[in-house]
């Protein structure tokens, strides 16, 4: 096997490009695993503060014939790899506490034992380093602590997340046992230190003697502890990785991670990875995206409504997806075995929350990748009723050899992800037209946000057969008609406007009923 | 080690016990303990602190000063013997009186046997720093409302416990253990390489000058080892020795030159010598004598700082002239106007007055650390601008940001308006200094609305005056004590008439007596440190939902008595009491608390007579804290050392 790879930039550090040559990985030598049946592995990456469901969901579409929603096109690319699930999730209002409990532990009364990551980690550790990794961005939330963890041991007590692309790397491949260079030079640190205090030790009086002693001992112990290691093989030559720079904002801390999970799982140090974005509840700041606001306030895009708000939500929420997108491109370039890294890995992502303003917790954002095997991608699936998460957990543990009754209150693992039948949601059809008397427009159709998130007060209605209109408005109008609420539904919406060639555009709506929905402001959550 | 010390110190009292008192103590102090005290003071007692038995032999009385100092402390209180036991006559208490008095009168002012110790962490955090040039920081965002450990060498080594002193810079019985040695080696190497970092090249020109574009010369790769040498070792180092260390990178290049030289400066940081205070001093062994100007550059370095000497001091210290009370006294001036100050608050007060219990009052960070930063930037301000001791307990300066403004009614009108920006739902906010004039109730650190939430209820508030300001010792109260029990049915007391009852035992009494009056002035503040008699006061929702609020306003009972027998009306009463019949225990108790900070060290009974002496000094000039901070650095304990004999 010979790995074909790009040079490419590794890490990025405080704000100056500095391209360096990418590890020695790509000389055959350090060919980590030459396994014919590499180990499946395990990855999270979670979102935080949920989403915003009109430029999120995947608007009508079946289950291979399906638009990709605008927040997902950083990924499109990846169509064929990924699993989109819809109807995730069976809760009304959430806090974000217990909605980020329940992203990986099922439900959020599930406070006495593992969450799922830690249970498939068991399982797969095999003589892995690290059992696993447990990762974050930001600093802990004590106001509501349970929006700082994702990941539970099996007491069902939080796990300690690190945040810093340094000391992961130097857990991973600096620590004496994995790098004998790292032994050798340790050794003669201590030799020369050890000679330091002998030489101190000749002047001493009592007391100081006392202290030198104190370290000497300590120093021999290290020694000792050294020499047994020296026995320890490591497994790949970890000697010449390059150690990430110090990192300049949240995006060069984010993609350092990535490099460094990317290397954690090819070079199999571990086999199991949760990533947390932020807290749910995060107050970051996205300065580096030039915004002002805090995430959690902008996340609330109704209460706190105005243009430049939900752009500057999407700009973040486009970020996320963007990692996400990195994410598989990197698992994507290792290649292993007859596949890649990503076929040996089961990525999920997404968010513990769905709606972000009202904190509904019935259409999450749940995507599943890779897994080849255990995973049908390339799909769609939105399942008829709104799923339980435990569901979903206990059809990974299935995916990963783990029998279990139940998980998180659930009983029945979530069908259809391996390609077995499921149920899927079936809507009540409705015809669409468009009439034009005029300037006054009438239409019915599916009506979806734009694809071009700069310009998000922009609507489409879908019609069958002909090209969608579009529905331009003034601020007034979508917010009075709330057009962000129908989308992805039926609608019958009339208004004024102009003809553009074949192309109708609405600039004014003065009527808006929904087909088979309900009216904004009635349904619970 | 401790056992060494004491051997030391049998011998010095074995002196002494050759003096006048040791007869008295025989004749006069002896049979009175048998009399009075022995009874419930021996080997069983239910306090092993307090064995009368062992007091007993009259050369051991340096040995347990502490116990003698507590016990004639009672006596002159009238709080011991209990009021049930059989009392000593007026004339036998003076006796006792009159013999410790004798006996204190005639200790002698002596530093202490030097020891090395350990770097405390906070300390070896900023002492790398001046090493390097600059802070080894965790990559973590810190969004608003979050904690985060920003620091690398806090986050990674083991936390110090508070020594002997109550302080976590008395790092003498914390030992060094291999996971804290695989830190120090972890920081020191995650520190070299970013030093030789792009980012960080300032940081290196700082030792070597201007780097060319062919890299590191072997002349500044030799600069660089030899200033870090004298730097790290934070004294001046001999020709030969910096040599020595240089030589060892003559001859390579390139990268093999930068290899070499991380490895040397490893060496360098590792060494105990950096790790450790103390271990280059020197001086004649076996013998008392002034600390070389090193050694009190540093001492003055950590005490104020909590971080090494700069190049300022390290010069006063080479020529000696940092000896002259003059230039240290300017030294200290300076040092106190210098950012690096703020140790003072974040460690010295902090720990002392146990600041950061206000961390567990709220789980919100923008409001706890608004608690939190009242008594800090209070202190601070008399730390640093030449405020008197006693301030501390009454003053007419406050700082308070909007999410403690609610607590200070008119007087939060002199803060300038603060608009949060446009997206920002919650935020830390800088505090801003007011003058008390509405709500003087508020002034000094005792009624902080922190510091009264961090204590609630009379009796944790009560011990933490007794402890924290007036500077006494309370044991540990008996296991078995049981709550404060509610009324039975029909009952109608007071939450304080319930508790007399319930302390009335005489082993409890004693303790109470004097807790209890402290405690019961603050209930005019609830537990969350708001003041109740305020014409705008409204209970938390909590205390609504438990409809506790009427009662709270109502029946609210402050007067006290003190076991001198002065009495008071409330906190205001109670504070004047304590700036004047009480200021001689307050300014004590401040006096040695800083001297044992500073000394990183806890007092002994030779100390005794330097405390004493300034004690005198700031009570009679109302002296100020940088009076204090003079006088500590001027003090017998400070400016000298014994040095124990070679083996």
């Amino acid at each position: 096997m010979t790995t074909t790879m790009q040079r490419r930039t590794f890490l990025r550090g405080a704000g100056v490009l500095l391209p360096l040559p990418f590890l020695n990985l790509m000389q055959a030598s350090a060919k980590p695993t030459e396994n014919a049946h590499p180990p499946l592995r395990f990855m999270t990456l979670f979102k935080p503060n949920g989403v915003h469901p009109p430029s999120w969901n995947i608007s009508g579409g079946t289950e291979f014939d399906f638009r990709m929603s605008p927040l997902m096109k950083p990924f499109e690319k990846h169509r064929d790899d990924v699993l989109i699930l819809d109807n995730m999730g069976d809760f009304g209002f959430s806090s974000h506490a217990n909605s980020t409990r329940r992203f990986l532990s099922g439900h959020h009364r599930s406070t006495k034992s593992s969450s799922v990551d830690q249970l498939i980690a068991d399982k797969i550790k095999g003589d892995t380093p690290h059992r696993s990794l447990e990762l974050t961005t930001e600093g802990l939330f004590p106001n509501q602590i349970g929006c700082s963890y994702i990941s539970y041991d099996k007491s069902g007590a939080p796990i300690p997340r690190e945040s810093d692309p340094q000391l992961i790397f130097d857990r991973l491949f600096r620590n004496p046992l994995a790098n004998p260079d790292h032994r050798k030079k340790m050794a003669s640190v201590l030799d020369r230190v050890l000679e330091d205090a002998r030489s101190l030790s000749r002047r001493a009086g009592r007391e100081d003697r006392n202290t030198l002693d104190e370290y000497l001992s300590i120093v021999r112990q290290s020694e000792k502890r050294l020499a047994k290691m020296q026995q320890a093989k490591p497994k790949i030559d970890v000697g010449d990785f390059q150690r990430p720079l110090v990192a300049g904002n949240l995006n060069e801390q984010v993609e350092s991670m990535l490099d460094l999970i990317e290397l954690a799982l090819w070079t199999d140090s571990t086999r199991c990875i949760t990533y947390m974005l932020g807290n749910s509840n995060s107050r970051m700041v996205f300065d580096f995206l030039g915004i002002k606001e805090q995430h959690h306030y902008l996340s609330h895009f109704f209460r706190n409504f105005s243009r430049t708000n939900l752009e500057a939500l999407l700009k973040i929420s486009l970020w996320h997806m963007e990692k996400f997108d990195s994410l598989l491109t990197r698992l994507k370039s290792r290649r292993e075995g007859e596949g890649t890294l990503l076929d040996n890995t089961v990525v999920l992502y997404g968010s513990g929350m769905g709606h972000s303003d009202n904190h509904t917790v019935k259409r999450i954002p749940i995507i599943l990748a890779g897994g080849r095997g255990v995973l049908k991608t390339g799909r769609y699936v939105r399942y008829s009723q709104n799923q339980q998460l435990g569901r979903l957990h206990l059809s990974l543990l299935k995916a990963f050899g783990i029998k279990h009754e139940a998980f998180g209150g659930s009983e029945e693992p979530l069908r259809g992800l391996n390609g077995s039948d499921f149920e899927p949601y079936r809507e009540r059809p409705f015809d669409s037209w468009v009439k034009v008397e005029g300037n006054k427009i009438t239409v019915q159709g599916r009506l979806r946000m734009s694809d071009n998130l700069d310009e998000a007060k922009i609507f489409f209605v879908d019609i069958e057969g002909k090209p969608p209109v579009r529905v331009e408005v003034a601020f007034r109008d979508f917010h009075s008609f709330n057009l962000a609420y129908h989308c992805g539904t039926g609608i019958t919406l009339t208004g004024t406007g102009r003809t553009d060639g074949n192309r109708q555009i609405i600039t004014k709506v003065t009527d808006l009923k929904s087909i088979h929905g309900k009216k904004p402001g009635t349904m619970n959550g | 080690m401790r056992l060494r010390i004491l051997l030391y110190l049998a011998g010095f009292l074995a002196t002494f016990a050759t003096t006048a008192s040791a007869a008295d103590f025989d004749r006069v102090v002896k049979p009175l303990i048998q009399k009075y005290c022995v009874q419930c003071h021996n080997g069983k007692d239910a306090n092993p602190d307090v064995d009368f038995l062992k007091t007993m032999q009259s050369q051991e009385v340096g040995t347990v000063f502490e116990i003698w100092e507590s016990a004639v402390k009672q006596l002159r209180a009238g709080t011991m013997p209990p009021d049930t036991e059989p009392q000593p006559t007026q004339e036998e208490r003076k006796r006792v009186i009159a013999w410790f008095d004798d006996f204190v009168q005639n200790i002698e002012a002596r530093p202490a046997v030097f020891q090395p110790r350990r770097l405390a962490v906070n300390e070896y955090r900023n002492t790398l720093h001046s090493v390097l040039g600059f802070d080894l920081e965790v990559a973590i965002i810190e969004a608003e409302q979050t904690l985060a450990e920003r620091s690398l060498v806090v986050k990674l080594l083991p936390t110090d416990p508070p020594g002997k002193s109550g302080f976590k810079n008395d790092t003498h019985s914390n030992r060094l253990t291999t996971v804290a040695w695989d830190q120090y080696s972890y920081l020191v190497d995650a520190g070299l390489e970013q030093l030789f970092q792009p980012h960080r090249r300032k940081a290196l020109e700082v030792y070597t000058g201007r780097i060319s574009e062919d890299g590191l010369t072997v002349e500044q790769a030799q600069q660089l080892i030899k200033k870090v040498l004298s730097k790290a070792r934070r004294r001046k180092m001999s020709a030969d020795e910096l040599e020595k260390a240089a030589s060892r990178v003559g001859g390579l290049s390139g990268n093999a030159l930068v290899g070499a030289v991380k490895f040397e400066l490893k060496t360098i940081l590792m060494s105990p010598a950096f790790i450790y205070r103390g271990l280059l001093i020197s001086g004649q062994r076996g013998k008392r004598q002034r600390v070389d100007s090193y050694e009190l550059a540093e001492r003055l370095s950590y005490f104020l700082w909590a971080d090494m000497p700069n190049e300022t001091l390290f010069a006063l210290a080479a020529d000696d002239s940092i000896q002259q009370p003059e230039v240290l006294k300017q030294q200290i001036d300076r040092m106190l106007l210098s950012p690096k100050a703020r140790s003072l608050t974040a460690d010295f007060a902090t720990q002392w007055l146990t600041i950061n219990e206000i961390e567990k009052v709220s789980n919100n960070p923008p409001q706890m650390v608004a608690l939190k930063s009242q008594p800090l930037d209070f202190m601070h301000y008399l730390f640093t601008n030449n405020r008197p001791l006693l301030e501390m307990i009454d003053s007419e300066t406050a700082f308070i940001n909007p999410h403690t403004s609610r607590m200070y009614g008119r007087d939060a009108k002199q803060m300038k308006r603060y608009v949060k920006q446009k997206g920002i739902e919650v935020e830390i906010v800088a505090n801003q200094k007011i003058r008390l004039e509405a709500t003087k109730e508020r002034g000094g650190i005792l009624t902080m609305p922190g510091i009264l939430a961090m204590n609630r209820g009379p009796i944790l508030r009560g011990t933490w005056i007794l402890e924290r300001i007036l500077g006494d010792e309370l044991p540990e109260p008996p296991a078995n004590i049981g709550q404060v029990p509610p009324n039975t049915r029909g009952e109608k007391l007071t939450f304080r008439q319930r508790f007399e009852k319930h302390r009335s035992k005489a082993a409890c009494a004693i303790w109470h007596d004097k807790i209890d009056p402290l405690g019961f002035a603050l209930q005019d503040f609830d537990n969350s440190g708001k003041y109740l008699r305020s014409a705008n006061y409204q209970p938390s929702k909590k205390q609504k939902r438990k409809q506790q609020a009427p009662n709270l306003r109502d029946n609210i009972d402050t007067q006290g008595k003190l076991p001198s027998g002065e009495t008071f009306e409330n906190m205001s009463g109670l504070k004047q009491i304590l700036v004047t019949s009480q200021r001689e225990a307050v300014i004590r108790n401040v006096v040695e608390r800083t001297m044992s900070y500073a000394l990183c060290r806890k007092l002994v009974v030779y100390d005794r007579p330097s405390v004493d002496m300034i004690v005198k000094q700031m009570d009679e000039s109302n002296g100020t804290w940088r009076d204090l901070f003079y006088a500590v650095a001027n003090s017998v304990p400070f400016r000298e050392m014994i040095l124990s004999n070679a083996e």
